[in-house]
């Protein structure tokens, strides 16, 4: 569903896939997994207007694609129009992953902490669990791997923000401090974007922290959808930026024209 | 001597209990025509190895196929859960070994390459590796002269793998049009043998010609079935793309067991050739080359 932004003239699923596309510059080298729209969307988005450079593996597979529109699965064939290289999977892509040649990775998952860490395995405990869901999948990998990791959330609640993960499926910056450092990690996540806020990652500690609120949400707010203490910022809690009509209008008629990203919604 | 035989002949010589690694990622290019065929010929305690999957898997949950799932995903993407598969998790009716992605790749090329362990740093700080303490399947370790930690994965033996191909000779030579096989290349690497199901058997005239295109050579395919659409479904790019109307309706279904069962048998099992599957559920197999 598409919520609108107050004063924005976007809705909300636009104005996450703004914030995304911002916090991508030319050297960005990324891919995509399942269910990435908004990170699918953002990539498209920076490419055509701030980062022209940018590489973008559809479905982690096809370089260079662009498609005509977005289908309903970000793993599959509809997304790979105009690509100049469909690449293998152990040769090609783990390749470029594990050498961070890629370097720049999005996930989300049914649960996330305050370290960026997150659970797409099970609900309850695990051997008894209350919801099996789909598996870690690549996010297992990839979260050691890549060092510029990207989060993102459309249900700001306490049931996705959770304190304790039930199961950690991806590491984020996994126990915080320099968990990653002493493991020969590479960098960690960088933001989460979600349907209420901004989140970066307080340096020292590695747990979130407010980086800016969407219109109209106060800090109390997200507070209170969080299941962890959100850190805040010194000073004034900015808003998070207002997307351009430039933006939304490439975003509107070229990149999703079908409005693939409210599949997230 | 022909490897060419009939998806039935193909799954017939699959044993209960073997360990099948099933090809494809998520909706794209699942061997779904040999799958039928093991869920139709009623196999029972197959081990799945299945990296990332969706429909395959839960085909073979739903026909009561499966002891154990060996995956790093199984989902319908943005189409839902697979439901026959959660539910049967969630119940204990079957047995998840829980990988990701790369964990698995790398116990299937410590097994192709005939090593102890294959090194990777996928899994590292996750709950992952925990559930293979005892087991010690992939385990945490530290480099001794430089420090660096990995995860060690050790061998995995399949049985057999199941690939979907655009085209195959008779003597096994098999392609991929032109080059995009994911991980099956991994699965086919470490099975003692391997079935392609093939959307065509062409002449080997067609593999000299272009020898830069074969995906497998002939000694790795030990099986081949001609099943036009065989992974429907699923995609076979560039031919076709997945049927997102199955995956919803298919899903759908699940809410009522008594439907579901009635939608499987109908939709899935009862018929008894993959055209007639195909005609039933209104494919067409007029496929471009």
């Amino acid at each position: 569903m598409s919520t609108p932004v107050p004063g924005y003239d976007c809705t909300i699923d636009e104005l996450m896939v703004v914030t995304f596309s911002r916090a991508m510059s030319n050297d960005t080298r990324a891919f995509n997994g399942a269910v990435s729209f908004i990170p699918v969307c953002g990539y498209l988005l920076a490419r055509r207007t701030h980062a022209p450079e940018l590489v973008w593996a559809a479905s982690s597979i096809a370089v260079d694609a662009d498609p005509d529109e977005i289908g309903d699965s970000t793993l599959s064939d509809s997304l790979w129009g105009g690509a100049s290289m469909l690449s293998n999977s152990p040769f090609d892509f783990w390749t470029y992953a594990q050498g961070a040649r890629y370097n720049t990775f999005a996930f989300r998952g049914a649960q996330m902490d305050a370290y960026g860490n997150v659970n797409n395995t099970v609900i309850g405990p695990y051997d008894a669990p209350k919801v099996r869901l789909p598996g870690g999948g690549g996010m297992a990998d990839l979260g050691a791997m890549i060092p510029r990791i990207y989060l993102w959330s459309s249900t700001h609640d306490p049931r996705t923000f959770v304190d304790h993960l039930h199961f950690r499926s991806g590491i984020g910056w996994g126990d915080g401090g320099d968990h990653r450092e002493r493991m020969g990690m590479p960098g960690g996540p960088q933001l989460c974007i979600t349907n209420m806020c901004v989140f970066d990652f307080e340096p020292a500690s590695k747990r979130m922290r407010l980086a800016s609120l969407h219109p109209e949400v106060t800090a109390d707010q997200v507070q209170e959808a969080t299941g962890f203490e959100v850190l805040m910022p010194d000073g004034e809690i900015p808003t998070t930026a207002r997307p351009t009509a430039e933006e939304l209008h490439i975003l509107r008629t070229e990149v999703d024209p079908t409005s693939a990203r409210l599949r997230e919604f | 001597m022909s490897k060419v035989t009939t998806l039935e002949e193909a799954a017939a010589s699959i044993p209960d209990g073997s360990t099948v690694a099933i090809g494809g990622l998520s909706m794209n290019s699942a061997p779904m025509a040999l799958v039928r065929e093991l869920v139709r010929q009623q196999k029972k305690d197959l081990d799945l190895v299945a990296i990332v999957a969706g429909m395959a898997v839960d085909w073979l949950v739903a026909g009561g196929c499966v002891r154990r799932v060996m995956s790093g995903l199984v989902s319908f993407e943005g189409l839902g859960l697979a439901p026959n598969f959660r539910a049967a998790v969630q119940s204990g009716q079957v047995a998840i070994e829980e990988y990701s992605e790369h964990l698995l790749i790398c116990r299937l090329q410590a097994q192709s390459y005939n090593l102890p362990f294959m090194p990777t740093k996928a899994g590292l700080g996750t709950d992952v590796l925990g559930l293979h303490a005892e087991s010690g399947a992939v385990r945490e370790e530290k480099d001794g002269p430089t420090g660096e930690h990995y995860v060690a994965c050790t061998r995995l033996a399949v049985d057999v793998a199941l690939v979907h191909a655009h085209e195959a000779d008779m003597r096994g030579t098999t392609r991929v049009n032109p080059k995009l096989v994911w991980m099956d290349n991994e699965i086919v690497n470490a099975a003692t043998r391997s079935v392609a199901s093939v959307e065509r058997v062409v002449d080997s005239a067609a593999f000299t010609e272009e020898p830069e295109r074969t995906t497998y050579p002939r000694f790795m395919i030990d099986t081949v079935a001609p099943a036009p659409r065989g992974a429907y479904p699923c995609s076979c790019f560039p031919d076709y793309s997945h049927d997102s109307g199955f995956f919803t309706e298919y899903s759908m279904a699940t809410r009522d067991p008594e439907e579901f069962s009635r939608f499987f048998q109908e939709r899935v099992v009862s018929p008894d050739t993959w055209e007639d599957f195909l005609a039933v559920n209104n494919v067409s197999t007029a496929v471009s080359a």
